[in-house]
């Protein structure tokens, strides 16, 4: 090996960095793993309970009747409540000493200890500027911050975390309103049945959930879904980073072993025996990709933790330790010196299985017209002589075009894929926008619905309405309580009609009915906070969305607080409706959702973007590796050319006639195939949420692909001819090289 | 950087002496190839590989020129700078009125389509294109880019010229050797360029086919076309009007063919 790196130093290191970052790019596969590893990794640290519900104010003696109930392990009440401050209202949650879920990870200072301590997020201490041993006052009280960390469930949020007893003497009843669970069984339906079960415990009383009850069924998070299917896409695109680094892999062994054809030939000359010279060639090859893993193993760590942390940031606001996927690793390894031991094989037998002497005048080893096919090509008068020396010499290694054409295929499709994902996800946002006529919304911090329903009558601007967490057929959905005669949304009915006031009424979602097989005139049960209500469809809306909409006062009354609402809209600028609401709320604009959304879209698309860049440049390297070894091999027809009169402007011609046709079946192949590869993700986003996304091919970006691909291989057949014109035509047509 | 013996693949060795030459004047009356102190070298100080050194050559039109030598000495470097497929490191040489050796790359092409055959000893055909494809390639490369009927009618007539006529579909896979170096004099012939440069044209090829192929190239000269042809085979260099004997990159001696098989006769007896 380190004979081969004196011998060629760059050649071999370029093979051994096209090698390394093939190896990387399988290390995509890995993410998914190291994402959700570290996932688990957190929820084992922080304590996350199997359920998680809003409550009425409840007493001890509520809380110690649930925790015995059957299937229960922990249960454990909390307090919270949401302060408005100087900058962003803040949640402060109240939590039991000794408790054993929703721990508290510092990131700096220590537990609180004693009444009047916080420990604050970092997104408050970043707010408001604090860190341990400063006093920050939350509403008419004032807290020594002594630490600053969160709990795995609030990450990202702006939570203040204090003793249970100082929160409680805040919240006006002084109840416990928060309720986490840890079951034995923690499948999804004994979770269920634990929830019914509370229900009951607590209906005697009066008491209630203010909110849906969130499940966590068998070790799941909150975001488990999300990752599983971000992890989806990721292997759909590592898959095709490994069949593009194994192309990689093909070509660069290929090349490497090609290019010792005369050097074997005089061993074989000097009485070498084929079995010894395949035996020296593979072990070439093999102690190159070796070396190449050495460096690609750590590369493909270093990419898949990267992204899995953009992920993990991004989506669950964490950010994970180093992990690695021993299988993934393992996969690598074995892969890789696998196929290049396939690959080297089979060229070792091509190059020592050609004719002797023609391999001593260091003559490539494909003579053209053995073939029938090749023959018939040669009686079909095809334009000029430069274009049938193009179109033949793509037949003259068939297996080699139809592998470059793939790769082309690839890095078009990949490149295609990415941003038709992009402008899906961002027609998407759009659109699921545009039922809505108001221009900003605000919602009450705490659970529960807090406004009266009427507090807006005298604003002709200003509407109430009531928007909670629902669930059909195990599905989440939002249930939307609309005031009759709103004018805060234009719904575009794909079927039947709007809901009547006061009535058991209800409009669905177009895409979930659709996926659940729910038509207009079915009666359906919606599991609320409160408990199962049934709702008779009357109507289908576009709203590429998962909602229920339903009357407003109707709605507040399953949820037990007829006449109460927990949402303003108000149309025209401004936000005056939220200044009028007492307590905590949360004012968006529409501007400030569309952006937000556009951060979300932004950060996904950064995410695809990134794996899709590594995809599509392994596949161009390879590309350009396939190229290069066939142009080299082709070294003496270039030359001929030369000495026959041929200037470079012909060369190139010669040789963007040979690419251009390949890059042309590239983008045949390719367009189509990310077309097919988005809509089979965004399908498979469709089926398992149950919505109407919808695909929008990016066609914008198509003459961008067009024109990158057809440049790439114009400037490869430059790079060629420049190469081919620096050595004299005498010395290449010697063979001396 | 390839060595000189890289450079040379031939593998004879002429042993003669003869007085150092003094380059006599061609017979000829016009001047056709004209070098002057040319020098080849490759790499720089003492890494430095010497091709040819301060050569002198004249050589008349209509002449043949056989250039003979052992390995290493520099003939086939001679014959590339002659035919404009290398350039030489410093001295000049004119070749049929222009001076190529400071001659850019496109230019150079350009005048070796126009004014140079050659035929070399690996017959270099491409091998994706038939006999005719290949003859045709020269005068699609040539300098007016006959127009294509025209190609057909005077590749046919060049193949039939080497004894090609019913083969000229035929793939370079699919011929032999000498079939195929007869496809490689025509390709050369086909633009009635005023040079022919052949290295090591019958090297390849068996005796039978090396004669056919050396009688085509001794038609061509005599039909007016300089030729200037590499070889070590003493039989083929005594047809030659002038033997140009090359030893460690520097002429040795010029002799006329008679004179050259002479030399080798008394040698070996």
């Amino acid at each position: 090996m380190f004979r081969q790196l004196r011998r060629a130093p760059g050649r071999i290191l370029a093979s051994v960095f096209a090698l390394a970052l093939a190896v990387g790019a399988i290390g995509v596969l890995a993410i998914p793993h190291v994402a959700e590893g570290s996932l688990h990794a957190a929820v084992g640290t922080n304590g996350l309970g199997d359920i998680v519900v809003p409550t009425t104010p409840l007493d001890d003696e509520q809380i110690a009747a649930i925790a015995a109930l059957p299937n229960i392990a922990i249960a454990e009440g909390q307090v919270e409540r949401s302060i408005v401050t100087d900058h962003e209202p803040v949640r402060l949650l109240g939590l039991m000493d000794g408790r054993s879920m929703d721990l508290v990870t510092l990131a700096a200072g220590r537990q609180p200890e004693r009444p009047g301590e916080i420990v604050v997020s970092p997104s408050v201490a970043a707010d408001a500027g604090v860190g341990p041993g400063d006093r920050l006052v939350l509403g008419v009280e004032e807290f020594e911050v002594v630490g600053v960390g969160e709990t795995l469930w609030w990450t990202g949020d702006d939570v203040a975390y204090a003793d249970i007893d100082s929160v409680r003497s805040l919240a006006p009843s002084g109840g416990l309103n928060r309720l986490v669970i840890t079951a034995t069984d923690d499948s999804d339906a004994a979770l269920r049945a634990t929830v019914d079960d509370v229900r009951a415990v607590l209906a005697p009383n009066g008491d209630t959930f203010t909110d849906f009850p969130i499940y966590l069924p068998d070790g799941t998070t909150p975001i488990d879904a999300d990752i599983r299917q971000v992890s989806t896409l990721i292997g759909m695109l590592g898959i095709m980073a490994g069949v593009v680094a194994l192309i990689l892999l093909a070509s660069t062994t290929n090349t490497l072993i090609t290019e010792r054809t005369r050097e074997v030939a005089v061993m074989r000359a000097l009485g070498g025996r084929q079995r010894p010279l395949r035996r020296r060639l593979r072990r070439i090859a093999l102690s190159i990709t070796a070396v190449a893993l050495l460096v690609g193993l750590p590369f493909g760590v270093v990419i898949s933790n990267l992204i899995a942390r953009m992920v993990l940031e991004e989506f669950v606001g964490i950010t994970p330790d180093l992990a690695v996927d021993w299988r993934v690793l393992a996969g690598s390894v074995v892969g890789m010196l696998i196929g290049a031991r396939l690959v080297a094989a089979r060229a070792a037998r091509r190059v020592t299985n050609q004719p002797l002497a023609a391999a001593l005048r260091d003559r490539e080893g494909a003579p053209f017209g053995r073939s029938a096919l090749q023959r018939g090509l040669t009686r079909v008068p095809i334009g000029g002589l430069f274009s049938r020396i193009a179109a033949r010499a793509s037949l003259r290694r068939p297996a080699r075009t139809v592998a470059v054409i793939a790769q082309i295929s690839a890095a078009v499709g990949v490149a295609f894929l990415i941003p038709t994902l992009a402008r899906s996800v961002n027609d998407f946002n759009t659109n699921e926008q545009s039922i809505w006529k108001w221009d900003s919304s605000t919602v009450a911090r705490d659970p529960g619905l807090p406004f009266p329903a009427d507090i807006t009558d005298s604003d002709q601007s200003s509407e109430t309405a009531v928007r909670v967490w629902g669930s059909i057929d195990d599905w989440d959905i939002e249930a939307y309580g609309i005031a009759p005669g709103s004018t805060m949304l234009d719904p575009a009915m794909s079927a039947g009609r709007w809901f009547e006031p006061d009535g058991r009424e209800a409009v669905l979602s177009a895409g979930f009915a659709e996926h659940r097989g729910i038509g207009v005139g079915d009666s359906i049960e919606v599991e609320l906070a409160a408990g199962a209500v049934d709702v008779t469809i009357v109507g289908l809306v576009d709203d590429h969305s998962l909602a229920l909409y339903t009357d407003r006062s109707q709605l507040a009354s399953d949820l037990g607080a007829p006449g109460m609402t927990n949402l303003i809209w108000q149309a025209g600028g401004g936000s005056g409706a939220g200044a009028a609401i007492p307590g905590a709320v949360e004012v968006s604009t529409r501007a400030e959702i569309a952006a937000e959304q556009g951060q979300g879209r932004d950060a996904i698309v950064l995410i695809f973007g990134a794996i899709g860049v590594i995809v599509a440049g392994v596949a161009a390297l390879a590309v350009m590796s396939s190229m290069l070894v066939s142009l080299f091999e082709r070294r003496h027809d270039l030359a001929t050319l030369q000495a026959l009169g041929a200037r470079r402007r012909r060369l190139r011609l010669l040789l963007v006639r040979e690419l251009m046709p390949l890059g042309v079946a590239g983008l045949v192949i390719g367009l189509p195939l990310g077309a097919a590869g988005a809509r089979f993700i965004i399908g498979s986003f469709e089926s398992s949420n149950a919505v109407d996304i919808g695909v929008v091919d990016a066609m914008g970006a198509v003459p961008y692909i067009v024109a990158a691909t057809l440049a790439g291989l114009f400037g490869l057949g430059l790079l060629a001819v420049q190469s081919a014109a620096r050595r004299p035509i005498a010395v290449t047509l010697r063979g001396a090289a | 950087m390839s060595s000189p013996a890289e450079q040379e693949d031939d593998d004879g060795m002429d042993t003669f002496s003869h007085a150092p030459a003094v380059f006599p004047a061609p017979p000829a009356a016009e001047t056709l190839v004209t070098a002057r102190d040319l020098t080849r070298v490759w790499g720089k100080g003492s890494a430095a590989q010497v091709g040819i050194i301060g050569v002198d050559v004249e050589i008349g039109r209509g002449e043949m020129v056989a250039v003979v030598g052992p390995s290493g000495s520099g003939k086939s470097t001679l014959g590339a700078l002659i035919a404009g497929i290398d350039t030489p490191t410093s001295g000049s040489l004119v070749v049929n009125g222009t001076r190529i050796d400071r001659m850019k790359t496109d230019r150079l092409a350009a005048w070796r389509g126009a004014n140079v055959g050659i035929v070399f000893q690996d017959f270099h055909l491409l091998p994706t294109l038939n006999a005719q494809e290949n003859v045709e390639l020269a005068l699609e490369l040539g300098p007016n880019g006959a127009a294509r009927r025209m190609r057909k009618r005077a590749a046919r007539s060049a193949l039939d010229q080497v004894g090609l006529g019913g083969q000229h579909r035929k793939l370079p896979a699919q011929m032999s050797g000498g079939e195929q170096q007869r496809v490689g004099i025509a390709r050369a012939l086909v633009t009635q360029p005023a040079l022919i440069v052949a290295d090591e044209p019958t090297g390849a090829l068996d005796q039978a086919n090396g004669h056919i192929v050396f009688d085509l190239l001794t038609t061509v000269a005599r039909n007016g076309t300089t030729v200037v042809f590499i070889t070590h085979d003493t039989g083929l260099a005594a047809a030659a009007d002038r033997v140009v004997s090359m030893i460690d990159g520097r002429i040795e001696s010029v002799t006329t063919g008679a004179q050259h098989a002479l030399g080798s006769l008394a040698v070996r007896s």
